[in-house]
């Protein structure tokens, strides 16, 4: 296996606009990340998510446009980017009715959102807040843990443990519907592990594992991006028969 | 005698006296008497002469008073009369079975009926008529009914006795009810029953098919069974071969072993390969002296469905718009997708990731569109670029899918982005012979500006496009959709397919709107260009302005019919009225055409044909105002008819063809059984304690000594008509002239 270094991914950053680039028709049908944004609470991390378009763009063939909004959960903006982000680190305030019926619309319309605790910490005030959120915004549905089975460990890597800046619970929770989950949930600062300096560099280190976690937490980005985009196609049985017969899948 | 004949009848005691004329009548006419005494008593001296001649006059006037008044003598009174029998006679065309000694069992009517004489007669089929039967030639045996329309028809009435004749083959539930059911409700009996059976048992030798069973539906590539039930009696045989023929072609043979009663059940295995009605035809064979040759094959009618369309979903790059399409089709019970998204090109093959990492499975195209292709219902290509796979062999794999489409009558679908239409090189390949849109555009083949599509005439008529029933409403809501982010050019409709959404101000060369949505025929199959990859703003967005996602699931729900072919939404749909015939009924087969936008093609040319035992058999009409004709032909051969349509425009084009099937049988469901049923006779007899007469029995029938009718009377005498009346009225009259005269006057 190589290891991609920071210069590798800086370059392959870099090097996009310069080369062929897949397009959509217009712009606004591209693939970009829109950031919930609530009073406090919430961290704004847009390097991180444009990095991850980047490697999105660099790795898959998705047609992203690196581009990350910042909108209010009650914006009627928000149905305009079906993939959202959450990230925070800090108590959260308590949604508004308004902002409560259009996030559980967009999550019941097709719309993806990822919610990240960047806090680091075993137990935070933030997942505290989150999980109220979850129990306001779906009463009858729980947030659970994903089986290790689950479509977004295999979207586009196989992977083995989700990992972020930290590995503290290395899981993902979720919020089911039907069969695809449109909430997912990781307390290990996914984004922190993508963030960068204005400088280029890396906002942060990633402990324990160093540059290989946050490679591992690279690869969960771009499987989250691609589970938002093809939910349970990998639960599909081609695909399924196809990894066992390769001996990737057990 | 004479009293009689003075009062106009008799006008016994106990009578009572009624008035028959208006009371204002009566006064009037009392007023003008009065008045013609007045006169003639008038201005005349007094004198006794004088008084009798008034007072006969009075007393004459008073007579016609009397008759003006219409009285009318009413005498009423009750009487009873002996109870009445009556006699029911089975006049279904069972009754022309013959017996052993060669003569039909109703042949035994009229001996039966002498045991009743001064009996009502009644026969009785499917319902009941006055009079012995002039012909054993009705259907559909009921005899439960007959009995509950006897008891209507003497209701409050003890009979001396009801009789009935039958073979006791009943098929109006009667006989189900009165065998399976312990506390059945039989109809109510007005007097004793007794039932006399005609028909003798056994002596005969029938085989026949009794029931065939398939559910009326089955699904395409689905097996599903076909259960032939079929009976034996006089024979010795235990097996019977059972052959089952579909469309008058074989489709199996099975041998089915009989049970003590001589039943038993074949079952057949059905794979239908083909959607569409087919007759399937089960059939023993016949042997000599079976007494009815007829009911030894039947016939049944199954629609083939599809049950799940399947659906191959290639796409190009991972989107919103496959991300939104796939929710879409994934969700729905009614179809059966399969998925493959290229999820990394070689151009991304240089960031460094080991392909042990990665999820990836090799895109199985060869497979997909040569051996696996025929298999799906719709292939959809959604922003795909065919040149990285089929480089060795573009030719025959995208030959196959135009193949698939034309002479398979399968679907296909392209959708925009910056790797369909044109931006994929589609032009001059297989693919572009079976677009709706013409490729080949030089130049810029993207525009990004957000437009909103405008529907056209042919979106206004067309399935794909009805959102809603209601013209206006579907109109003002396509023009309230979410704007699209662009559109892939195109120069224009292919020749014969027809623009539902079109761009509100791009053209082509030819001035016209340039198609967004665009659907077309090819050979026996349908394709849908839609040229762009933000489709998917009719759900999110429209749910976002918190309208649903409803108009972007009934475009794709009425997309997916169409393209398969939903039979109702074919351009030529053909139907026969019934499934089955009976020889010499007539056979008529409705043929409705509409052009590729939905209209209805008028004075379109309809060639018929008819391939069935006897031969073909063609028709030919023209549709009328309403896009359809009516042909009619008598069905004269027995068996399986397929009817092939086609349908041609003023022009001579082709417009389309249909199909559907018919059966024509000479088997009467009278005589599907020929054994009387003495245990049905029997048992009803006992259940009403009536009393049963096996063939050639001589018993008298039950009466009931104390049955009778009570009959209200009533005698009317009109006493205004009595001779007694102008007599008296003359007499009265002439003695008061005759005493005028005496005294004088004239």
């Amino acid at each position: 296996m190589r290891e991609p270094t920071r210069r590798a991914v800086m370059l392959g950053g870099l090097s996009l606009p310069l080369a062929f680039r897949a397009r959509a028709i217009g712009p606004a049908s591209e693939v970009d990340i829109a950031e919930i944004q609530l009073a406090s609470g919430t961290v704004s991390r847009p390097e991180a998510w444009t990095r991850l378009l980047f490697e999105l763009l660099q790795s898959t063939s998705v047609e992203a446009e690196p581009r990350v909004v910042q909108v209010a959960p009650d914006d009627p903006a928000l149905f305009r980017h079906p993939f959202a982000v959450l990230a925070g680190n800090a108590k959260l305030p308590p949604l508004s009715e308004a902002a409560s019926q259009q996030l559980v619309r967009y999550l019941s319309y097709g719309g993806f959102l990822f919610i990240d605790d960047t806090s680091g910490e075993r137990e935070s005030a933030f997942d505290t807040s989150v999980r109220a959120m979850i129990r306001k915004l779906f009463p009858t549905r729980a947030l659970t843990t994903l089986p290790s089975d689950h479509s977004v460990y295999r979207a586009f890597f196989l992977l083995h443990e989700p990992v972020g800046r930290v590995a503290l619970h290395r899981t993902l929770e979720g919020v089911a519907q039907g069969s695809m989950h449109p909430l997912l949930y990781s307390r290990d600062d996914v984004s922190g592990a993508l963030d960068r300096r204005p400088d280029g560099s890396d906002a942060f280190p990633c402990t324990p594992g160093g540059e290989l976690q946050r490679r591992e937490a690279v690869k969960l980005g771009i499987n989250l991006l691609m589970y938002g985009l093809t939910s349970n196609y990998k639960q599909d049985q081609a695909h399924v028969e196809q990894l066992i017969r390769e001996g990737r899948l057990e | 005698m004479t009293l009689d004949w003075l009062f106009g009848g008799c006008c016994g005691p106990g009578g009572t006296l009624v008035w028959t004329t208006e009371a204002w009548i009566v006064a009037v006419a009392a007023v003008g008497v009065v008045l013609a005494i007045v006169l003639a008593a008038l201005p005349r001296p007094r004198g006794g002469a004088r008084v009798a001649e008034i007072g006969l006059l009075a007393a004459a006037g008073a007579v016609l008073l009397f008759a003006v008044a219409g009285p009318v003598w009413v005498q009423e009174g009750d009487r009873v009369e002996p109870g009445r029998y009556v006699a029911l006679v089975d006049a279904s065309r069972s009754m022309q079975v013959l017996d052993g000694d060669g003569t039909p069992r109703s042949d035994k009517v009229a001996a039966r009926l002498a045991r009743l004489p001064g009996a009502e007669i009644y026969s009785f089929g499917d319902s009941l008529r006055p009079g012995a039967p002039t012909a054993y030639d009705l259907g559909d045996t009921d005899l439960g009914g007959a009995l509950a329309a006897i008891g209507q028809r003497y209701a409050g009435e003890k009979l001396e006795g009801l009789a009935v004749i039958t073979d006791g083959i009943d098929r109006g539930g009667l006989r189900r009810r009165v065998l399976g059911e312990a506390d059945a409700v039989l109809p109510r009996l007005n007097g004793p029953l007794t039932i006399y059976q005609v028909g003798e048992d056994g002596g005969r030798t029938d085989i026949a098919v009794s029931d065939v069973r398939a559910g009326g539906f089955a699904f395409l590539r689905a097996p599903f069974a076909i259960e032939v039930d079929v009976r034996a009696v006089g024979t010795s045989a235990r097996t019977l071969p059972v052959t089952l023929t579909r469309d008058g072609q074989p489709a199996g043979t099975k041998t089915v072993t009989l049970d003590a009663e001589g039943r038993g059940t074949a079952r057949f295995e059905i794979t239908p390969e083909a959607v569409g009605r087919f007759i399937y035809e089960a059939a023993t064979p016949v042997t000599d002296g079976d007494a009815v040759p007829a009911n030894n094959a039947l016939s049944l009618a199954v629609r083939v469905v599809r049950d799940r369309v399947r659906v191959l979903q290639v796409c190009g790059s991972p989107s919103f718009d496959q991300k939104f399409l796939r929710l879409f089709l994934k969700e729905d019970p009614a179809v059966d997708l399969v998925s493959f998204f290229i999820l990394r090109t070689d151009r991304d093959m240089g960031a460094g990731w080991d392909s042990s990492e990665l999820s990836l499975i090799q895109f199985p195209y060869e497979k997909l569109f040569s051996s696996e292709l025929w298999s799906f219902d719709l292939v959809i290509f959604q922003n795909f670029d065919y040149r990285p796979y089929f480089a060795n062999n573009a030719d025959e794999l995208l030959g196959n899918i135009a193949r698939y489409v034309k002479e398979n009558g399968k679907a296909f679908v392209m959708m925009g982005g910056d790797r369909s239409f044109d931006l994929g090189a589609y032009a001059g390949t297989p693919i572009a012979d079976i677009l709706p849109v013409q490729l080949g555009v030089t130049g810029e083949a993207l525009d990004a500006d957000p437009f909103t599509p405008r529907l056209t005439d042919g979106g206004a008529r067309h399935p794909v496009t009805q959102l809603v029933g209601d013209p206006s409403e579907n109109s003002r809501i396509w023009s309230g959709l979410s704007a699209l982010d662009g559109l892939n050019l195109s120069r224009g409709a292919s020749q014969g397919a027809a623009v539902l959404l079109e761009h509100p101000s791009l053209k082509g060369a030819d001035g016209k709107a340039l198609p967004v949505l665009a659907v077309g025929e090819y050979g026996a199959g349908r394709s849908m260009a839609l040229l762009g990859d933000s489709s998917w703003r009719w759900s999110f967005a429209e749910a976002g302005e918190g309208r649903g996602n409803q108009a972007y699931l009934r475009f794709w729900k009425n997309a997916a019919r169409w393209l398969i072919g939903d039979p109702e939404d074919q351009p030529v749909v053909v139907e026969a009225n019934r499934d089955n015939y009976q020889i010499g009924e007539e056979v008529r087969i409705t043929t409705r055409v509409r052009n590729v936008s939905f209209a209805a093609v008028v004075d379109a040319k309809v060639d018929v044909t008819i391939d069935g035992p006897g031969g073909r058999q063609t028709l030919q009409g023209r549709t009328g105002a309403d896009g359809s004709v009516a042909l009619a032909l008598p069905a004269a051969d027995r068996g399986a008819h397929r009817v092939k349509v086609v349908a041609r425009g003023a022009g001579g084009q082709t417009v389309g063809q249909a199909q559907t099937a018919y059966a024509v049988t000479t088997r009467d469901p009278e005589l599907e059984e020929v054994e009387p049923d003495s245990t049905f006779l029997r048992t009803l007899a006992a259940r009403t304690g009536g009393l049963y007469v096996a063939p050639g029995e001589q018993v008298d029938p039950l009466r009931n000594p104390e049955a009778g009718r009570r009959v209200r009377d009533r005698a009317e005498t009109p006493l205004y008509a009595a001779p007694l009346v102008p007599l008296a009225f003359g007499l009265l009259v002439s003695l008061s002239w005759w005493i005028r005269r005496r005294v004088g006057y004239r």
